[in-house]
């Protein structure tokens, strides 16, 4: 539709404007909050870029709702329905952002009626802008975006992360995963650190499937549509249809390598994006 | 006092620059791809290509210079570090990186005079980043000076490694073993870019604090140890030695508490050296 075509020229003006705010601040020392864990950090400029997002976007389009990073970790439900909705990680790669490690973007997916209509990640030490409109394939810097089409698992170089989880139980998952993918044999394993940048460098056809648990509807929801949009799949790790708020994707260059990843990945319990989190993960109102 | 091996710098950042368009070219092409050693170990005719590219340029150069080239190794010359002045050339390292089009490509030549290392080149084509270090006169990334992280804490860094290209069940075990101890630590994450070189180039950088590996080759950290050591930061052997370039097996960190931390958690395994056979 036209007008969200408009909507997504305004996304990337705005991730232009707030990626100032993320560079003035890369060369600097950060001051560090925890998270969910000793790995999952927050810095004033996660904060910061995102209120100037959702002001910027909400002053344009005042009835549209958001879903943001920063907003939920104050205490906003993660809500999707059916009416128009950013949602918005403001620094995709935070720990890399503290480091220095020049890997971090800007991630804004619009939605409606629950359907993703464009993504936009851009991973801003590189100036690298890539976004996707649905049925309007995929971009890097306004070049077509497409993945590799291989479909031999054996021939493939995955992408994934071992996360922000520092449980006995989610490193044995995440870590065994790897050495299984390995033996199939795959060509290897890479890591970048942030989930939306690894997410398109599938959709370049650079590597060829990316698959992660734990991370969150705001780290991918963009980047799904500029892989689809490039031509490859995403789907859930279990094998079945993708689900942006179960915590879990593979993205991958085909239909058949997405589905033997599936087979050799295994999930950790991880509670949804879209449950009450007072809720105990299995579901209980308490355990 | 004039640089005895200014000269020689000079040619290999002009040959790495060459070298590294030929490769970024072939990226864009049709690359053949031929086996070595495992369905996972990969080489291509650009690394042939480039290898011969800059050894006979140099040695025609510089008619008494020594060198150890991957290709050349691969191809059944000695791998022996004299004290003559030697080239130690990786034409591409991350050749699977290179073959798939994902970003982390380079190429490295290192030099070493009375099996000292004199300087160090590494060219990450893709990203058109050109790293350097000169012994004794600091380590460069696109003419900016590099200085390596500040961060003395275990627990506020990030560690660079990589699973290797052998699938001996016995040594994955090692490698797992060793990285769920780092991650434990904890540390705040674990980076790959699929190059040894690059990964070390990362913590002259100050971008991660440590890499570790065992199974790389001469080739893949000569140049950039150089380039971690100009930065300020410190090399050693997975056991805590010295950094032996024929050992197979390197630590580089941003300081020598951190490299002997992660030293610390590493499972060592000893791999066939680079200089064995000479050793017989």
């Amino acid at each position: 539709m036209a007008e969200w075509t408009e909507c997504m020229n305004f996304g990337i003006s705005v991730a232009k404007q707030a990626s100032q705010v993320v560079l003035d601040a890369f060369k600097k020392d950060k001051e560090v909050m925890l998270k969910s864990s000793p790995a999952d950090l927050v810095t004033e400029t996660d904060q910061r870029v995102e209120k100037i997002l959702i002001s910027a976007i909400k002053e344009k389009y005042p009835t549209h709702k958001f879903i943001g990073e920063e907003s939920v970790a104050a205490g906003d439900r993660v809500e999707l329905t059916k009416a128009p909705t950013w949602i918005i990680d403001p620094i995709d790669g935070t720990v890399n952002f503290v480091h220095r490690f020049p890997f971090v973007a800007i991630s804004i997916a619009f939605a409606v009626n629950q359907q993703t209509e464009f993504g936009i990640v851009y991973s801003l030490v590189e100036d690298k802008m890539y976004c996707a409109q649905k049925g309007k394939g995929a971009f890097l810097n306004g070049v077509p975006l497409l993945t590799s089409g291989q479909e031999d698992v054996n021939q493939c170089l995955v992408v994934t992360e071992i996360g922000a989880e520092r449980d006995d139980l989610a490193l044995y998952t995440m870590t065994s995963n790897i050495m299984r993918l390995l033996k199939l044999p795959v060509h290897g394993v890479r890591a970048v650190g942030t989930a939306a940048v690894d997410m398109c460098l599938i959709a370049t056809g650079g590597a060829d499937v990316y698959y992660h648990i734990g991370m969150h509807c705001w780290d991918i929801a963009a980047s799904a549509i500029i892989v689809q949009e490039a031509g490859g799949v995403v789907i859930d790790t279990d094998g079945s249809e993708f689900d942006m708020m179960s915590r879990k994707v593979i993205a991958a260059s085909s239909l058949p390598v997405a589905k033997r990843i599936a087979e050799v990945v295994q999930a950790f319990p991880c509670r949804r994006d879209d449950v009450d989190p007072s809720m105990c993960i299995c579901g209980a109102s308490s355990c | 006092m004039e640089d005895p091996w200014q000269d020689a710098m000079d040619h290999a950042v002009a040959l790495a620059r060459k070298a590294g368009t030929l490769v970024r070219d072939a990226v864009q092409n049709d690359m053949k791809v031929m086996l070595k050693s495992t369905s996972v170990d990969l080489v291509t005719q650009t690394d042939q290509k480039v290898e011969k590219l800059i050894i006979e340029s140099v040695a025609k150069k510089f008619p008494t210079h020594c060198f150890i080239g991957e290709e050349s190794v691969a191809a059944g010359e000695a791998c022996v570090l004299t004290d003559s002045p030697t080239w130690i050339i990786d034409p591409v390292d991350g050749t699977t990186n290179f073959v798939h089009g994902y970003p982390f490509v380079a190429v490295c030549i290192g030099f070493a005079v009375n099996k000292q290392l004199e300087f160090g080149v590494v060219y990450s084509c893709i990203e058109d980043k050109m790293y350097t270090g000169r012994k004794g006169k600091g380590a460069f990334c696109n003419g900016e000076a590099l200085q390596v992280s500040d961060q003395r804490d275990i627990t506020q860094s990030i560690v660079a490694s990589e699973f290797g290209s052998t699938r001996d069940p016995e040594v994955m075990d090692k490698v797992f073993s060793t990285m769920r101890k780092v991650l434990c630590l904890p540390v705040h994450g674990l980076r790959g870019a699929g190059s040894a070189a690059i990964n070390m180039c990362h913590v002259a950088a100050g971008s991660v604090e440590a890499y570790y590996e065992t199974g790389i080759h001469c080739w893949d950290f000569a140049a950039s140890a150089v380039i971690v050591s100009e930065a300020g930061g410190v090399l050693m052997d997975v056991e805590g030695g010295p950094m032996d370039l024929m050992s197979r097996r390197v630590v580089a960190a941003n300081c020598q508490v951190i490299a002997e931390r992660i030293v610390k958690e590493i499972d060592a395994f000893q791999p066939t050296r680079d200089d064995a056979a000479a050793q017989d």
